[in-house]
């Protein structure tokens, strides 16, 4: 599919359409969808933006790219005087009081934000039934669950509900659900993307990223996210993509594959049988192909978990009441944090701060957090190594296709295990990219630190070889 | 209090318990092999240089701003946040 947003700018700039007409188009389908999307409509705010838009046309003023494209953002950012809830009961009535700068830069550039849109709760979980707004379903089949966490942006970008839309990526969070609901989406490196604004679920590995239905317009909004900000002091200073700079594949000429991906047998027969076939019609192209050694899945799995609980009890443990979102009070401090967090968070995130704490108490430290600290290192060193030998690393996005509803809250473990493909990509930072193409849950293609231009090269090299 | 604190304690979660499921991942870490178990001898932290480091600078927030934080702790007394009784140490 070409550009949405350079479509819709041409019809404004024409005057095709009105803006004000998009976004209430936009508006009707978002209340009137089933899929569980929306935490919230920002009708008001929109309308208010579409009609400025609309003004500047009439009144002969260029527009840039994105002014009055509609997009959806994931209920973990803020957005000064919406509900950031994160899908939970704890922040439900909570009002961002200020933007995050992700956001902030895309009102910068004119793009109107629609809709707060349903996800795990804080970004737990990998099929967006974690949340108090009920579980997104998916696209394509509404038996089947959106995808994790950020399954409402990914959903409504597949209906068509929002243009683009923003989600957050720790352990897979974007590309999981992108590939469930086959659309693009991308983890940038880390650090290429201000996380000032979105809720920190685990620090090290959390990512701004957006979700769209072509290369071209993760290009463009990847664009105007990126760059330096003193307040995200991990941001770094980015170059701008060119679009004629992704349109010339033939620089690359190595790709690799994890064997321990492809020979698990944790891997759904199906999606094996098309990555392979998928690798071949690369080498038809002329392009090398290596396999490649990796940490077996459950280790990078448990490494993942193990930091990102770590980070979650820390980052969470200001949740109680006071500090932000809802309190229940009870005889004392000490007991009304107690009976705030036990009764406003959800089973799956007590989880994780239950486990967090573990990780990094007594006794357990030393042979379970250095431990896993020690482990990521080894696993980016491997990473490092592997990119001196090829170009891209190429990867199924899940091991089997979306589980039905419900499935998931059965088995945590299970849960845990799905996202074996796309953690070890995270704890390396590395920016990688969900492709609708290949398998069923798509391809994932993963350059080195700070190449997010080759990966949207690489996609677009796919976009005419599969 | 004790110098080892219960997991329900640490997490401030009522009656909170250690689970299976995670309990197996850490198995998994504990278990594994790695060449390097020197955890702070690294080259891959995203440290900041001294240079570079943020001006400590004040910033007023905004009218709307501080509205909005008001508005989200609905209950005051004299124009402070209510907390309950402070617990002794």
């Amino acid at each position: 599919m070409e550009s949405q947003i350079q479509q819709i700018h041409q019809q404004l700039v024409d005057k095709k359409i009105s803006c004000v007409g998009l976004i209430q188009e936009k508006l009707n389908a978002l209340k009137e969808n089933t899929h569980n999307t929306v935490n919230a409509l920002l009708s008001e705010l929109a309308l208010e933006k579409a009609a400025n838009v609309d003004a500047k046309i009439a009144n002969g003023e260029t527009i840039g790219l994105l002014e009055g494209i509609p997009f959806g953002v994931k209920d973990v950012y803020m957005l000064q005087g919406t509900y950031a809830t994160a899908s939970s009961d704890l922040l439900k009535n909570y009002k961002s009081p200020y933007t995050a700068t992700a956001i902030q830069k895309l009102l910068n550039a004119g793009a109107i934000p629609i809709v707060k849109e349903n996800c795990d709760s804080f970004g737990h979980g990998s099929s967006s039934e974690n949340t108090i707004f009920g579980a997104v379903k998916n696209a394509v089949n509404p038996e089947l669950v959106g995808g994790g966490s950020s399954g409402g942006s990914a959903v409504n970008v597949a209906k068509d509900y929002t243009i683009f839309s923003i989600g957050g990526d720790t352990g897979g969070s974007v590309r999981q659900p992108a590939g469930y609901n086959n659309i693009y989406g991308l983890k940038p490196t880390y650090g290429r993307i201000s996380r000032y604004g979105l809720m920190a679920y685990a620090s090290s590995t959390d990512c701004v990223g957006p979700l769209a239905k072509s290369v071209e317009d993760i290009r463009i909004v990847l664009n105007a996210m990126s760059g330096k900000d003193t307040k995200d002091q991990t941001t770094y200073t980015s170059e701008t993509i060119e679009e004629s700079s992704i349109l010339n594949t033939d620089d690359i000429k190595t790709v690799g594959y994890f064997k321990n991906f492809i020979e698990s047998e944790a891997i759904d027969a199906q999606i094996k049988e098309d990555f392979l076939a998928s690798i071949e019609k690369i080498k038809a192209k002329g392009i090398q192909v290596k396999e490649l050694d990796f940490f077996k899945s459950d280790i990078l799995v448990s490494t993942y978990y193990t930091l990102a609980m770590a980070e979650t009890a820390s980052n969470l443990s200001r949740l109680d009441g006071t500090n932000y979102g809802d309190r229940i009070d009870d005889k004392d401090l000490k007991e009304s944090y107690a009976i705030t967090r036990s009764e406003k968070f959800s089973e799956e995130t007590k989880r994780r701060i239950v486990g967090g704490n573990q990780v990094l108490s007594q006794g357990f430290s030393d042979e379970i957090y250095l431990k896993g600290l020690a482990l990521r290192d080894a696993i980016s060193e491997n990473f490092e190594k592997d990119f001196e030998a090829v170009d891209i690393i190429l990867s199924p996005v899940t091991p089997s296709t979306p589980p039905k509803i419900g499935d998931s809250l059965k088995d945590p473990l299970a849960m845990y295990l799905s996202d074996a493909y796309t953690v070890g990509f995270s704890l390396g930072q590395l920016p990688t990219l969900t492709v609708p193409q290949g398998t069923q849950t798509g391809l994932q293609v993963t350059a080195a630190k700070n190449n997010d231009e080759l990966v949207l090269k690489f996609a677009n090299f796919l976009k005419d070889t599969i | 209090m004790s110098k080892i604190m219960t997991v329900d304690v640490l997490s401030s979660i009522k009656g909170a318990q250690p689970s299976k499921a995670v309990s197996r991942l850490f198995d998994v870490i504990k278990n594994a092999q790695t060449t390097n178990n020197n955890p702070f001898n690294n080259n891959h932290n995203n440290c900041v240089s001294l240079n570079n480091l943020r001006d400590d600078v004040v910033v007023e927030s905004s009218t709307l701003e501080k509205q909005i934080i008001k508005d989200n702790f609905p209950k005051e007394k004299a124009g402070y946040l209510v907390v309950s009784k402070v617990i002794d140490a």
